[in-house]
């Protein structure tokens, strides 16, 4: 072997020698590339599993939600219709009582409609998607016969116009003289004029 | 591919074999045209290794006996005493053979040259022009050992009779199977004298210089085998007589090459196809060849060992890459089908959204508007409503009238509304004074100012009423007043309590009554009804 590790052994075998280098440098080049081709596609293929998954996730919130508006897509429609989603208009509100208390010849009608708040739920129930506002209305009236208030706030809470729950009535009698054409019968009342408001963000289907 | 080439004093074969087979043999002159006609040939194998077997008689042959020493030392006293007992050659050798049973121990050492170099001169000058890789010179004398092993040939003294290209005959002298002497006899054949009498005659010589040199004991006995082709053995054999301290055992080539496997089987006696056959099944090692000779056939190899680590490297390389590449390539195919079940599943989902009524809000809101309605408006008591079954029970008491309702929603069961106490005309001339029981005492319900949404799950409602009785009836107004409540109490999700009867009689109250002359024949009691009704849960 010692010919081989002389100049001129070295020299002759120089082809050999760079194509053992080449050899190495492209092993070495086949191993690193597969190794970092191997841990990509096992990236990649946890990529997938994972996009996998968050696909079967969306598909299924999609049923869910499709399940879910099919039973409450007429009831949307029905608010929808009723405004609950259009925000206070006032003057509707406004005309609304002054239909009703010509309706029901209310001799006397006084309210009050405090600011809009956001409403507070007992138990503190949220809504994530929707903000709950609420006005709060006080009403003071008078009339003849008691039938002629509790058909004014019948209607009042039946109007196909927003939605107006009453949650406090006090109604009482009136003193008045006999054979004379005067109110005999006064109630307060107090309810919440609730609208609906999409909160910023809340995801559009 | 290798090439052999059997060099005699006379002749040189070339044989080429392939896959352990000699494939080609041609013979040429050791002189003039043959050489030259060789080195044309040679011209055509010239990068196929090539190894060289001499069968020459200046071949010389000593038995020697040196210390046992370790391995270096060993090298450097045969070295030193090769070249004493060669000094003229670079081909010699030195061949261990075991050790003395007596004495010191000595290691036993065969020496073996060729003597004269020009010999090998011409034929190595011009395997070096031409770059032939020569792997070694090996003797033919000493490599026949090799055939009486594989012929099971073992005797104690057994001499090897065998022919050489150039009619010559080599007679080597084996001693438990180790070479002790050897010679080369050209066969030149007297007048009247057969090659069997020569062989016997030669035979006989070498026996008795043999036993001159004390190789035998009484009893020894040589046993001499011939190798020779089927056409000469009847020439031989007849010739060949045995006697008590030689014996003559003539082995058929033919034979020999069908046990040894060489085919075609030689054509005559002569032995380089056997030698070349059986250096294909058990190569030797060089026996003449320095470093310098072989230096073509040093760098071939390293050269092919550097290819073969190239390939291997590569080769490994791969291997490795494909075997760490297999679960990626599966991987791969997973991940294609998970993209096509992706695309699969995200079909369907827009093939759903698409579907989905849209009122240009989210779902979510329309999921928490339709909640928020069903939960907190949809059912959400009204006062009509809570009144009219009362108006019916109180059309069985006609002389009952209420003067007031406090009416709530709440979630409370114990909420009570805020109720201000009427006053009535034809008061009772007996009346319960002091600290009242307030029915819109602490439980009252003042009007907070963000008051939170209650769901309605009951209503409450404070009712009060006048009922007319004879004066001083309290106990019918009273009756009546309890009758009231069990009726609407007997409503379905009513429940009455009476908060205030006609008259208080209950010890801790004080009680004053006012009676004159002229009382009125009726009176009006005052009462107060609490009436909860609580919300029908959704079945």
């Amino acid at each position: 072997m010692t010919q081989v590790f002389t100049r001129s052994g070295l020299f002759a075998l120089r082809t050999q020698i760079i194509l053992l280098a080449a050899a190495i440098a492209a092993g070495a080049a086949v191993v690193l590339g597969s190794r970092l081709y191997a841990d990509k596609e096992r990236r990649e293929s946890a990529d997938a599993g994972q996009r996998l998954q968050e696909a079967r996730g969306r598909l299924d919130s999609a049923r869910r939600e499709r399940d879910l508006l099919a039973q409450s897509s007429d009831v949307f429609r029905a608010l929808t219709e009723r405004g609950l989603l259009h925000g206070e208009q006032r003057m509707d509100l406004v005309e609304l009582v002054n239909l009703l208390r010509s309706r029901h010849q209310l001799a006397a009608l006084d309210y009050d409609i405090a600011p809009q708040r956001p409403l507070q739920f007992a138990g503190g129930r949220y809504f994530a998607s929707i903000d709950v506002l609420a006005s709060r209305v006080k009403l003071r009236a008078r009339a003849l016969h008691e039938g002629d208030l509790l058909g004014f706030i019948d209607d009042l809470t039946r109007t196909p116009q927003g939605f107006y729950p009453v949650d406090k009535c006090v109604i009482r009698r009136v003193e008045a003289a006999a054979d004379t054409i005067q109110p005999r019968v006064e109630a307060e009342c107090t309810l919440e004029w609730v609208t609906l408001r999409e909160k910023r963000g809340a995801a559009r289907g | 591919m290798k090439h052999f080439i059997y060099l005699t004093n006379t002749r040189v074969v070339s044989l080429v074999s392939q896959r352990r087979h000699i494939v080609a043999r041609r013979e040429f002159a050791v002189s003039g045209a043959g050489a030259a006609a060789f080195e044309m040939y040679l011209a055509n194998l010239k990068d196929v290794p090539t190894h060289l077997f001499t069968d020459l008689a200046e071949e010389d042959f000593r038995l020697d006996t040196i210390p046992h020493v370790g391995a270096r030392d060993r090298e450097a006293i045969l070295a030193r005493k090769l070249a004493q007992i060669f000094r003229n050659t670079p081909y010699r050798h030195a061949l261990l053979q075991g050790r003395e049973p007596e004495g010191r121990r000595d290691d036993r050492v065969f020496y073996t040259a060729i003597t004269n170099p020009e010999l090998l001169r011409p034929w190595l000058e011009m395997m070096e022009k031409m770059r032939v890789p020569l792997a070694g010179i090996y003797s033919a004398a000493v490599f026949s050992a090799v055939l009486l092993e594989e012929l099971d040939l073992l005797f104690a003294h057994a001499m090897l009779v065998t022919f050489t290209p150039g009619d010559a005959m080599r007679q080597s002298y084996f001693r438990d199977r180790e070479i002790k002497f050897s010679r080369l006899t050209p066969i030149d054949l007297e007048e009247g004298q057969s090659l069997g009498t020569m062989i016997a005659e030669e035979t006989t010589r070498t026996w008795q210089y043999l036993d001159s040199l004390r190789n035998f004991g009484p009893d020894d006995r040589l046993e001499v085998c011939i190798l020779v082709h089927p056409s000469e053995r009847r020439l031989v054999e007849p010739e060949l007589r045995d006697f008590a301290q030689l014996q003559y055992r003539v082995l058929d080539i033919e034979q020999v090459a069908l046990k040894l496997g060489l085919k075609p089987t030689p054509l005559d006696s002569t032995a380089e196809e056997v030698m070349v056959h059986l250096f294909l099944l058990r190569r030797a090692e060089n026996h003449f060849a320095a470093e310098e000779v072989r230096r073509h056939s040093i760098l071939r190899g390293a050269r092919m060992a550097l290819g073969a680590a190239a390939g291997l490297v590569l080769a490994a390389s791969i291997g490795w890459a494909g075997w760490n590449l297999a679960p990626a390539l599966k991987a791969t195919e997973a991940e294609l089908r998970t993209a096509a079940q992706v695309n699969a599943l995200d079909r369907e989902q827009n093939e759903i959204i698409k579907s989905l009524p849209s009122f240009g809000v989210g779902g979510t809101t329309m999921r928490d508007a339709v909640a928020f309605y069903n939960t907190a408006i949809r059912g959400f008591p009204t006062l009509p409503e809570f009144l009219a079954p009362i108006s019916e029970a109180l059309r069985g008491h006609p002389s009952m009238r209420l003067t007031q309702i406090a009416w709530i929603a709440t979630d409370d069961a114990k909420a009570t509304p805020k109720l201000t106490r009427s006053q009535g005309k034809d008061a009772p001339p007996v009346r319960a004074v002091g600290k009242s029981s307030d029915p819109a005492g602490p439980a009252a319900q003042e009007d907070p100012p963000n008051p939170p949404f209650s769901g309605g799950r009951y209503q409450v409602a404070l009712l009060e009423g006048s009922l007319r009785v004879n004066a001083s009836d309290f106990r019918g107004a009273t009756a009546e007043v309890e009758r009231l409540a069990e009726d609407i109490a007997r409503l379905t999700g009513f429940r009455a309590d009476v908060v205030e009867g006609p008259l208080d009689v209950s010890p801790t109250k004080q009680l004053q009554g006012r009676l004159t002359e002229r009382a009125p024949a009726t009176m009006e009691t005052r009462f107060v009804l609490r009436v909860v009704r609580q919300k029908e849960v959704a079945q």
